[in-house]
């Protein structure tokens, strides 16, 4: 390849850059005077962290003290009950 | 930018009974091979391996549907699927003689007597069991893939 070849691929491809960022610029708007939310989120995040995840309710442990109830008095029923999951 | 929902619902909705089908598979063939047992347990496997979580998943992108007009709980939602469930197998396993049905009680496997008194609550049973698990593994899955 030629130096005269060389250079205009260079030429070639610093005007392909220009035009992809003039692209990007023109896709992405600016953020303008919205750079910053406009309350502080930290304290809802420390909030958020410091939540404990909710306890089961006493229904749901009946059911499954029921579930167990059942494959121990009904031993059959185990093989019958993994059949169907 | 499309985030595909519906592909989340169905892997959040056979990820449940899919993690138990090495346990399972390797419990029928512990039974088959290590204990001898005659009864040919494979001809049962078709139900639970292949249409068990292709159900779980497609009932869980329903359950994304219906959502938007009427939002149900995830739990729930899941205790319906034995009503579903329960009539289709039972089909199944007639249909391939894995379950007999007797005059006091059906046989299954050749081996699991079960009386007919005993069906109720053994159904009750099994519809506690899917709306445990829907409410807590599958709704868990579906808020950590965003879609709940």
């Amino acid at each position: 390849m030629k130096p005269n070849d060389l250079s205009q691929n260079e030429e070639q491809i610093n005007q392909n850059e220009e035009e992809f960022q003039a692209l990007l610029r023109k896709s992405l708007p600016s953020i303008g005077n919205a750079a910053e939310p406009a309350r502080d989120l930290w304290p809802a995040m420390l909030r958020r962290l410091d939540e404990k995840p909710a306890s089961v309710p006493w229904f749901d442990w009946a059911l499954l003290a029921g579930l167990l109830g059942v494959a121990a008095f009904v031993p059959a029923s185990i093989p019958v009950l993994l059949y169907y999951l | 930018m499309n985030t595909h929902p519906y592909i989340r619902a169905y892997l959040a909705g056979v990820f449940f009974p899919t993690l138990g089908l090495p346990v399972m598979l390797a419990g029928f063939l512990v039974l088959r091979f290590v204990f001898q047992v005659q009864f040919p347990i494979e001809r049962g496997l078709v139900f639970p391996l292949a249409l068990v979580p292709s159900v779980w998943g497609l009932w869980n992108m329903l359950w994304l549907a219906l959502r938007a007009s009427r939002p149900i709980p995830a739990g729930l939602h899941g205790a319906i699927l034995p009503l579903l469930l329960l009539p289709a197998g039972a089909c199944i396993a007639t249909s391939l003689g894995l379950l007999a049905l007797g005059s006091h009680g059906v046989t299954w496997f050749q081996s699991c007597y079960v009386p007919y008194a005993l069906i109720a609550p053994c159904f009750l049973a099994a519809i506690a069991g899917y709306y445990l698990v829907w409410k807590y593994v599958v709704g868990f899955l579906n808020r950590t893939l965003g879609i709940a």
